[in-house]
């Protein structure tokens, strides 16, 4: 039974396992940091798991403890040395996707997310990832309206990080 | 076009560029132990319930009884450590009630402030520690100060000599000082500790709090 219910949550996250990656990619700068959150929040999925109620979206109740690990529970890394920088390696765009500006241009966007305080990166990832604000305010315990306008004020600051 | 649709545009269409863990991979992964900031509240946490223990039971040590044995202050020593009993017993209950409310499951702000919530039980067990001490400190004194053969004779010397002012006075500050450091290098421990363990969940639940304004 405890077999069966493992192989089952692997086989779930395995499926679902970009949501984490995700994560790991808004809030770790490099390979080592990147594979250490996404195991802690891997050891925190299983974990809550019993408590997982099917009533809710295996995926939405990822978002939740994913961003929860990652904003409160996850002791950063003591490794400092930069490997490489892994969103490079991992998320290279390719150029013929894009024309080069489009492509200066999130390259910029990616480095401007990256300045942002935790607590933004976490509105970011819910507002990249098509949450309504609805979810995005249940899942960081704040109202809707002031979600909206946090959301707004992050999208001044995206810009002023984009034009000094 | 919105920044931020342009990055969405992307950031939803790259799913590929991810890495691909396989199932085993995962399955190794759920018996790695965590490292998360709750499992490190937790063992300091205990190992201060154990330290704070083990200070008041070497105060209370049998040298100790027996000297307020003498001075037949045994029943205030009995009420004290009672009284230190019962602090530990509240404190610990409290501790894992709160402890056993921290889940992942729940949404950012609850969790972060059961977090703090866990801690603060803590805090509040080592200010109260703290407190006994400083008290049982004046408490000791004061019966020695009354009781203790030699202290008395020295006290009726310095009152012969007129120096019994000096001689509290010097008694009180020195004890001051001493518990002043104790308490001062104990402090900034913490300060230590936890401004390291606790310093991004604070500022992240400032931060979130700072939306509500």
């Amino acid at each position: 039974m405890t077999k069966d219910k493992e192989q089952h949550f692997v086989a779930l996250l395995e499926k679902h396992q970009n949501i984490i990656h995700k994560v790991c990619r808004l809030y770790t700068y490099d390979y080592d940091s990147h594979n250490d959150l996404f195991q802690e929040i891997t050891i925190q999925l299983w974990r809550a798991y019993p408590k997982f109620r099917g009533d809710s979206k295996f995926s939405t109740w990822m978002y939740r403890v994913g961003l929860n690990t990652a904003i409160t529970l996850y002791r950063k890394s003591k490794r400092r040395i930069k490997t490489q920088d892994f969103s490079d390696i991992q998320f290279k765009i390719s150029a013929e996707e894009y024309d080069d500006t489009e492509e200066q241009q999130l390259k910029l966007l990616y480095n401007a997310v990256r300045q942002l305080n935790d607590i933004e990166k976490a509105l970011v990832f819910l507002y990249l990832e098509n949450k309504n604000y609805r979810e995005i305010s249940e899942t960081m315990g704040i109202s809707e309206v002031n979600a909206r306008v946090k959301m707004n004020r992050i999208k001044t600051k995206l810009r002023t990080i984009l034009n000094p | 076009m919105d920044e931020l649709e342009l990055l969405k545009k992307d950031w939803q269409k790259d799913d590929a560029n991810y890495p691909k863990l396989t199932f085993d991979e995962i399955y190794k992964m759920l018996l790695k132990k965590s490292s998360s900031i709750v499992k490190w509240i937790f063992i300091i946490s205990i190992l201060e319930f154990i330290f704070w223990a083990l200070i008041s039971y070497m105060l209370k040590d049998a040298d100790y009884n027996k000297k307020f044995q003498e001075y037949q202050a045994d029943n205030i020593m009995f009420s004290i450590m009672v009284f230190g009993y019962l602090i530990i017993i509240y404190f610990l209950v409290r501790f894992f009630m709160n402890y056993r409310t921290i889940s992942v499951t729940d949404n950012a702000k609850i969790l972060m402030e059961n977090i703090l919530k866990t801690r603060r039980t803590v805090k509040q067990y080592v200010a109260v520690n703290l407190g006994f001490i400083i008290i049982s400190a004046f408490v000791v004194l004061s019966i020695q100060f009354n009781r203790d053969q030699q202290m008395v004779s020295i006290i009726d010397n310095a009152a012969a000599n007129g120096e019994l002012l000096k001689f509290y006075s010097i008694t009180i500050i020195v004890t001051l000082v001493v518990l002043g450091v104790t308490v001062g290098v104990l402090l900034l421990f913490y300060y230590l500790i936890y401004g390291i363990l606790l310093k991004r969940l604070n500022n992240n639940y400032k931060e979130l709090k700072k939306l509500e304004v």
